[in-house]
């Protein structure tokens, strides 16, 4: 057999590689357009379910809201100089007693830098009253982001996808987008954090929500996680007790 | 070895831009929920994206569930078309995406069940016809078979569809040159995998 030959045996036993049958057109037509159906039923439920996290993001807008008001009111009805503050004594035990002038004398930890400087953004950009409710609602946030992440990544591990951790990873999906259109990310670094928790965030919802266990897939949110250093920056900003010292503060 | 011939006939190789208008008006029936225009749109294009489906998947099932994903996504994401291509290399570029993961998710299950099984892994030679032409076929096939991710998919659409280096590159979204390059490896390898069984003339 000479190349020529070869070459001509070669093309006709390409020919039939994996060779394809009859085209089961009216078959696969047939699937098509029932998938296709069905998506158009469950079209609406997707529109509810956008309805649905528009009112909890009002809903959650009002909360902000109505924190500024609380926060106002207060101030209005406490005398200068003698709100309370939360602060540390020498041991570093609590010490909710100190006057708001001692807050400038006591050494910040170095964990809770990131939320000072959101502090002070949000004072800037929006005056102290509403400084109370943005504590409340990043901290509170930020401490939920890391125990969904780390409920995620556990259950993850073991190749399940828990319904409960994709509807909470829904939720604080939105969360983190309404927190990045809002004062808390005047701070550089509490935006570098916010966009970075979205995006993890997002990678889980869309994993969750396919339900596929796909181990490349998750390969990738635990690369994001790793590479943007997700856990390690929440658990530097968010205070020791959940957030509450913050809040306090 | 050069097998450059059209696959089935069934479409024109070259785009010319009175068939683009058509698929741009194709396309704006569709989007208007014009039934008799999606069903034209598969009639049109349905088979040789199944025969490739065929090709690269080696099964009649999997080729089915593969060329309904691709319409399924195609209709999802029909009004991102923007008609820089032609439709039927939007539509191959769906397809060989979906073959590709769906062929990645396929060999994982099957390595999944080889392990299970205690089944080592063994040259995936085709039972065909017996004698030296039979198993030459064979080997032939199984070479194809272990081709890579990125040689296989132009082989199969080129030597075997007849697709053109312009509508593969246009399909994997590569240089027309690239196209041409793997071609040229795969049929190197191809040669490389016979010689020993066919002698040492061939290579």
């Amino acid at each position: 057999m000479n190349d020529d030959q070869l070459d001509e045996f070669l093309a006709d036993a390409a020919r039939d590689y994996n060779a394809p049958s009859d085209v089961p057109r009216d078959a696969m037509w047939a699937r098509i357009a029932e998938a296709r159906k069905q998506r158009t039923v469950a079209a609406p439920k997707r529109a509810a379910r956008i309805w649905l996290w528009t009112s909890a993001g009002i809903a959650a807008a009002l909360l902000i809201g109505t924190g500024i008001g609380i926060g106002r009111r207060m101030e209005r009805t406490s005398p200068a100089g003698s709100s309370v503050v939360a602060s540390r004594d020498a041991n570093g035990r609590r010490d909710t007693t100190a006057p708001a002038a001692a807050r400038r004398d006591v050494a910040v930890a170095p964990r809770e830098s990131s939320v000072s400087a959101v502090r002070e953004a949000t004072r800037e950009a929006a005056g102290p009253d509403r400084t109370l409710a943005y504590q409340l609602v990043v901290l509170q946030h930020l401490a939920g982001t890391e125990a969904m992440i780390t409920s995620f990544r556990a259950s993850a591990r073991n190749g399940e996808t828990d319904a409960h951790v994709s509807k909470w990873a829904r939720e604080l999906l939105g969360m983190t987008r309404l927190l990045e259109a809002s004062s808390a990310a005047d701070d550089p670094v509490m935006k570098r954090l916010l966009e970075d928790m979205e995006l993890v965030i997002a990678q889980i919802v869309q994993y969750t929500n396919r339900g596929t266990n796909d181990p490349e897939e998750l390969d990738l949110i635990e690369q994001s996680i790793k590479k943007r250093g997700v856990i390690t920056k929440l658990r530097s900003t968010v205070p020791a007790e959940a957030g509450l010292a913050g809040i306090r503060g | 070895m050069v097998l450059n011939r059209p696959g089935n006939g069934s479409t024109c190789c070259i785009v010319t831009d009175s068939k683009r208008l058509n698929d741009r008006q194709l396309v704006s029936r569709c989007l208007g929920g014009d039934p008799a225009a999606e069903r034209a749109l598969y009639d049109t294009h349905v088979e040789r994206i199944y025969r490739l489906m065929h090709r690269m998947a080696g099964d009649a099932d999997l080729a089915a569930d593969f060329t309904q994903d691709t319409f399924i996504r195609a209709f999802d994401r029909l009004d991102q078309y923007r008609g820089e291509s032609s439709l039927a290399t939007w539509l191959h570029t769906i397809g060989v995406s979906v073959a590709l993961n769906g062929m990645r998710k396929v060999k994982r299950l099957r390595g999944r069940i080889e392990s299970v099984d205690g089944v080592e892994g063994s040259p995936n030679l085709v039972v065909g016809p017996t004698g030296f032409t039979g198993d030459l076929r064979a080997r032939l096939h199984a070479a194809i078979d272990a081709l890579s991710e990125k040689l296989r998919p132009v082989f199969v659409m080129h030597d075997i569809e007849g697709y053109t280096h312009e509508e593969i590159a246009g399909t994997l979204s590569i240089p027309v040159g690239t196209s041409k390059a793997r071609l040229f490896d795969a049929r190197a390898r191809l040669r490389l995998a016979l010689a020993a069984f066919a002698g040492d003339h061939i290579a």
